[in-house]
């Protein structure tokens, strides 16, 4: 009686060891099978922006070395202006301060490199900060990049709206001068790749707001009298 | 883990309602963090460099870094929110959305105690502030601390109904 006793103790015991064991097994597997989704989707992440990087693009004429924006005039002291043109307060800056900056270009004292870059094409739902962007460049190859950018901050659609059309684009180019070549550029979204290229490169030199400006490298207040304290 | 209560409980209804209660109210806060994650990588998955950019606004890293940061965590916060949802490994993946929202407090803390201006980009969007936009710090990290309290349950009570776990269990 009493071994059959203990025969069943033990063989409970093996019993709960066993089970014990195919828990922990089992939570094993449910847990590297967790890690692995977790780590195969950030993989993915990456791969999916590592394929997007590779694009090469077409820079403008009148852009920069390294394509990262348009130079407008030759003075010594450079300006370095970063704008959407879909962002409320470029709009408001380009209002207020484009005049001035555009004075102290034709007078020789500054030079001005615009990053039309694309932060917020999640503002429209057609990617209207990227199309802008695109077809000032377009505008730029066209040898009227400043001409056009006005125009579109003239008429710069609201946040949360579809934006301008790319018909709308092409007609804004067309009122400032620009023919056939434009309009085909920017059907054809010819620099695209090249708004991706500027709006990238800002990123890294720690643009994370527009408008942004910088005269000679220092980030200066965007407004008309910091900037020309700042050129002097 | 097995729960009995053996002493004489001090009053056995209420605890045998949270007995009956706890693993419905963790299924609650289960699919409530999944939802949590799966709004959250959804808003940012369709704008990878935009989330790249949201992360390299906080400041604490190269942007070459930030960039695959902020291409991989949309996805990686799908993937969690889909193990939430279903039920697989939860204590493993309340574990680790912990973590994640420690990360997350702490950046937004940093950004706050220096003084940057920017939006947590916490469920897409991010970057900087516009002029005149004035950052929403604190209840960002409230909001981020609810989330926590939400994964802390579950790495203590990771038992929960409906779950694919407990299904395996009986496999």
């Amino acid at each position: 009686m009493s071994t059959r006793v203990g025969q069943k103790q033990a063989s409970r015991m093996v019993r709960d060891q066993i089970a014990r064991e195919k828990r922990r097994s089992r939570t094993l597997w449910t847990s590297v099978a967790a890690v692995a989704v977790l780590v195969i989707a950030g993989l993915i992440g990456w791969g999916v922006v590592a394929s997007q990087d590779s694009g090469s693009y077409i820079a403008p004429a009148g852009a920069v070395e390294n394509g990262t924006g348009i130079k407008v005039g030759t003075g010594p002291v450079q300006i370095d202006i970063y704008e959407d043109f879909i962002c409320p307060a470029c709009g408001q800056f380009e209002k207020q301060t484009g005049a001035t900056i555009d004075q102290l270009v034709s007078e020789g004292k500054a030079s001005v490199v615009y990053h039309p870059l694309a932060f917020l094409d999640r503002a429209s739902s057609t990617q209207y900060s990227t199309r802008a962007s695109a077809a000032s460049g377009a505008a730029a190859e066209g040898g009227k990049f400043r001409e056009y950018a006005k125009a579109l901050f003239a008429q710069q659609p609201a946040e949360g709206s579809a934006g301008l059309s790319d018909d709308q684009l092409i007609e804004i180019g067309r009122s400032v001068g620009l023919g056939d070549a434009f309009a085909q550029a920017v059907r054809d979204g010819k620099y695209k790749p090249w708004t991706a290229h500027v709006t990238d490169e800002a990123s890294g030199d720690g643009v994370t707001g527009t408008p942004t400006v910088r005269v000679g490298g220092k980030d200066v207040q965007p407004t008309t009298q910091a900037i020309l304290a700042a050129v002097g | 883990m097995n729960v009995t209560v053996a002493s004489p409980p001090v009053s056995p209804t209420s605890v045998s309602r949270w007995h009956i209660a706890r693993p419905w109210l963790g299924t609650l806060v289960r699919l409530g963090l999944a939802a949590v994650w799966i709004v959250a990588g959804g808003a940012k998955v369709g704008d990878l460099a935009g989330s790249g950019r949201a992360v390299n606004a906080y400041d604490v890293m190269p942007y070459d870094l930030a960039k695959v940061i902020g291409a991989a965590l949309p996805f990686v916060e799908l993937a969690l929110g889909v193990l939430l949802l279903v039920g697989l490994a939860t204590r493993l993946a309340a574990g680790v959305s912990a973590a994640l929202l420690v990360v997350f407090v702490t950046g937004i803390t940093q950004a706050w105690a220096r003084g940057l201006q920017i939006d947590c980009g916490c469920f897409g969007s991010g970057g900087q502030l516009g002029a005149g936009q004035s950052p929403s710090y604190g209840p960002e990290i409230l909001r981020d601390l609810g989330f926590l309290a939400l994964a802390g349950f579950l790495l203590i009570w990771p038992l929960t109904r409906l779950p694919i776990d407990s299904w395996l269990e009986k496999k």
